[in-house]
């Protein structure tokens, strides 16, 4: 019998990515709280206003949501107790500044005297932080809000009301809790803005699942036990829960491993703080500002198209898509190649499902009830131990290994028995979105366009620190060496991604040599969600862990 | 036993270290411990991180062709780990009085532990052996002590300066002969070499099985004799006495396993072969291959059969791949990238 969550002390973020839930806008505050008995009641006045997980109906479904999220020395600014402090995870008592070589966000090959300002390009709200300089990012607090109406490109006024509230709160204050208004690369911005990329069909704006570089994002994130309703969980967990054996097939990942307080898949609790019921129903949150270099893609892909029609012998058009997907392990729609491998194969795919219909809202409905369906995320790798499908190197192989890293797996045939049992134990929720121009195909590498990028995890050190680190930025787990993830990797040394060929095809493989540093931080911390539980404690400063 | 595994040497010495003071560089009086530790601190390690490639000293380590890995490290003590567990019944019967403490190991002073992993030869890049008498491996790491002193005999007598015995070594020889005075015996090395699983000592179980199952037949057939009194056919014949053959089945029985015993763990005992190309100059040219290769084929891409082919000619031309020894990748350093990380003829 599964657990049956509490979902209304849980935080709302945690079980959905607003963006998929029909909130296209967002803006992320970052807060320093000056004096701790002010702090405490910032939190006391904001619990009120946070969007818990709480099931909606139409009814109850708020136009704007809100959550809050502290850093250790937010928490520690709130005059939490030693006790409780000290037994926080390291990783996250470091925040992410001092995390940057495990990160890859330091040139590994920089000695710390040659790279003292190796974080130069970061925005000031970032490059501040933890310089104790009194502009360090305590609290982080965001707001995602609905369209004003449908077919607008414009948030719901309840998004600037809510904000308009926040800055009264702080005025309340005394500026004792004050918004840090050093966001953007400029640092002139009160918050960090983002929203869905959106696409016009005659007139009328669509929010799209796009990013930047023109690919399709967020489309498999893992499923826990608590975080559906039990009869859409069969359904759900396809390709996005864990792979138990052929007889039992997928089955949703162990509420521990994204919630604090929880059996994780190891049987164990995560590592965190006492008391008890301050870290139960709570999780971790990585804030990351991940800067995209839309021009340097664009050039790279250019000439490297080129290289490949040419050797390939297809047309130009073929050889872009081919290696763009090939980088990411979907075509640029989203379909995964693991289940799609060839263009040709794509093509027909897209015809037989319907997302060339001519007509344009035909077309957009189609593709997006494909994302939406089990059959985009319930695919595997183990059948594909070379690659001949989808690359070792790609970023969907990298970053969600499935069945691929299966202990028993050889790497000359298939593993019918394979399951994710390794893979389980480095799933992240992925939640965030865009920011920049809602508008695809514009800016280089000089304007502001990115991810705001976020992940919910239980731990932050064996999740999203070992992808990162491990398979981000590494490739020994792929026997790909010290390669880099073609897309989210630092290329400054390692530009190379190989994409192996099936001999039966006469193609020879082909390797991609000029990979250049598509996507940079721009800066980011650890967080740690509470429960409501854990807010009512820590406003009314009883976080007593005796 | 485990010295000499996989064609390679394991090496394990532990060196006393003086007790007392001496002077560091600074001309502060300091322990020999405490110079020992900051010789070590400041010896130089290979260029694989930043910081050492920027200072451009390469490991002394590095000066010769059959190191893979070695360390040098201060063993203070023996951890005291808290009483050895026992049974509190079986403790109060014994009449021992659980508030005394109990006699604690210790060592009698701080050793300077020295391991390394070497090929077993006398030559750099000699082919590795697949056997070596006791003998013929003092021979090797004799050699290689030798080969320590002749490239690296300053870092040498800076570091073992501070230890019990070493002021009477001069050369070469005395080196190799107190090295030889502080080996230990190694009981676990490890391999990292294996292109395919290695072809291991298999025990024929079966056979040893058998072997094993006839004398139990024997005793067996021995007890049923004696319990039911008679077995009429073989007694008139043989004059048979079944309570001496099962004695005499169950006594052939035990040595039977004995043996079996005995020679699974000696089969145990037995090196296991060198792993192809698991000499050092072969891991290096490996590893000057493969970079080499990956650039090369990343030039070839698009182009045609006959200008691959030219250029493959230029390519083993220039790599040499049958000569392991040059050119080829130097110890110590990350990558052929970087500066003289190159070895040429």
């Amino acid at each position: 019998m599964t657990r049956q969550l509490n979902l209304d002390d849980i935080q709302g973020n945690v079980t959905r990515g607003y963006g998929r839930f029909s909130f296209p806008f967002a803006r992320y505050f970052f807060l320093h709280i000056e004096d701790p008995e002010a702090g405490r009641k910032f939190v006391d006045k904001v619990r009120g206003k946070v969007t818990t997980a709480a099931r909606w109906t139409p009814e109850t479904k708020p136009k704007v949501t809100l959550n809050i999220g502290f850093t250790f020395m937010g928490l520690l600014q709130l005059e939490l107790p030693t006790r409780t402090l000290q037994s926080l995870p390291d990783e996250f008592i470091d925040g992410m500044k001092a995390r940057a070589h495990i990160l890859g966000d330091r040139d590994p090959t920089q000695t710390h005297v040659g790279d003292s300002e190796w974080c130069r390009h970061w925005d000031p709200l970032w490059r501040n932080n933890r310089t104790g300089n009194g502009e360090d990012v305590h609290i982080w607090i965001s707001m995602n809000a609905q369209l004003a109406a449908e077919g607008s490109d414009t948030p719901h006024s309840d998004l600037e009301k809510q904000t308009q509230w926040l800055r009264s709160l702080c005025d309340e204050l005394d500026q004792k809790v004050r918004i840090l208004a050093t966001n953007g690369q400029s640092g002139e911005d009160e918050y960090q803005s983002a929203s869905a990329i959106l696409a016009d069909i005659g007139g009328y704006k669509v929010p799209t699942a796009k990013e930047h570089f023109g690919f399709t994002d967020g489309i498999g994130d893992p499923v826990f036990e608590g975080q559906y309703p039990d009869e859409q969980v069969p359904d759900v967990v396809k390709g996005r829960g864990k792979w138990m054996s052929p007889e039992r097939g997928w089955e949703p990942l162990a509420t521990g491993e994204f919630l604090l307080g929880y059996p994780d898949e190891s049987q164990e609790l995560a590592p965190t703080a006492v008391p008890q019921n301050f870290m139960h129903n709570g999780s971790f949150l990585v804030y990351r500002k991940l800067h995209e270099n839309v021009g340097s893609f664009r050039e790279v892909m250019a000439a490297e198209a080129e290289t490949y029609a040419a050797t390939m012998d297809v047309s130009r058009e073929e050889a872009e898509e081919t290696l763009k997907a090939k980088m990411v392990g979907r075509w640029s729609d989203g379909v995964p190649l693991a289940k799609v491998p060839t263009y040709a194969e794509w093509k027909a795919f897209r015809k037989e499902r319907g997302f060339e219909d001519p007509n344009p809202e035909k077309a957009a409905l189609a593709l997006s009830r494909y994302l939406r369906s089990p059959a985009a995320s319930d695919f595997r790798f183990a059948d594909d131990m070379k690659g001949y499908k989808c690359p070792m190197g790609s970023h969907l192989r990298r970053v969600n290994t499935r069945d691929y890293l299966d202990p028993l797996n050889q790497a000359d045939s298939d593993n019918p028995d394979a399951t994710t049992q390794l893979n389980k134990r480095r799933r992240i929720l992925r939640r965030g979105l865009p920011y920049g121009s809602a508008t695809l195909g514009t800016g280089d590498d000089t304007t502001e366009q990115g991810i705001a990028f976020m992940v919910v995890c239980a731990n932050i050190f064996r999740q999203f620190e070992f992808i990162q680190q491990q398979w981000i930025q590494y490739s020994l787990d792929f026997n790909l060496g010290n390669t880099t993830c073609p897309l989210l990797g630092n290329h400054e040394h390692h530009k190379r991604h190989v994409i192996p060929s099936d001999p039966e095809s006469g193609k020879q493989p082909y390797i991609m040599n000029r990979l250049k540093t598509f996507v940079e931080t721009r800066g980011g911390d650890y967080f740690f969600l509470p429960s409501m539980t854990a807010l009512r404690m820590m406003a009314m400063g009883i976080v007593d862990p005796t | 036993m485990p010295n000499f595994d996989t064609g390679h040497l394991f090496l394990t010495t532990l060196a006393p270290i003086k007790k007392g003071t001496t002077l560091d560089d600074r001309g502060v009086k300091v322990s020999h411990e405490q110079k020992i530790r900051t010789t070590l601190a400041i010896l130089p390690t290979a260029l694989q991180s930043p910081a050492t490639e920027e200072i451009g000293i390469n490991s002394p380590f590095a000066r010769n062709l059959r190191t893979h890995l070695c360390r040098f490290m201060v063993l203070d003590d023996v951890v005291f780990n808290g009483r050895v567990k026992q049974d509190a019944i079986v403790t109060a019967l014994s009449g021992e009085d659980p508030i005394h403490p109990r006699p604690v190991d210790q060592l009698t002073n701080s050793f300077l532990l020295f391991v390394a992993d070497i090929d077993a030869v006398t030559e750099d890049g000699a082919p590795l052996p697949a056997k070596l008498s006791k003998a013929q491996q003092d021979e090797v790491r004799d050699a290689y002590a030798r080969r320590l002193w002749e490239t690296m005999e300053a870092e040498i007598c800076e570091i073992y300066e501070n230890c019990e015995g070493f002021d009477t070594v001069k050369d070469a020889d005395g080196f190799a002969d107190y090295l030889r005075r502080c080996q230990v015996e190694t009981t676990m090395p490890f391999n990292d070499y294996w292109l395919n699983p290695p072809n291991l000592h298999q025990l024929p179980v079966k056979g040893m099985a058998a072997v094993a199952l006839v004398p139990l037949l024997v005793a067996l057939l021995g007890a049923i004799g004696w319990f039911t009194g008679s077995v009429p056919l073989l007694t008139w014949i043989f004059g048979w006495t079944p309570g001496w053959t099962f004695a005499g089945g169950l006594i052939a029985t035990a040595l039977t396993v004995w043996g079996a015993y005995a020679y699974t763990l000696r089969n145990g005992e037995k090196p296991m072969p060198p792993g192809e190309y698991g000499d050092l100059p072969s891991v290096l040219k490996s590893l000057y291959l493969q970079q080499k290769f990956a650039d090369f084929a990343v030039r070839m891409q698009g182009k045609s059969n006959a200008e691959i082919h030219a250029a493959f000619g230029d390519f083993i031309a220039e790599t040499q791949p049958e000569n392991k020894m040059a050119p080829t990748q130097v110890p110590g350093v990350i990558s052929i990238q970087r500066k003289n990380a190159i070895f040429e003829q």
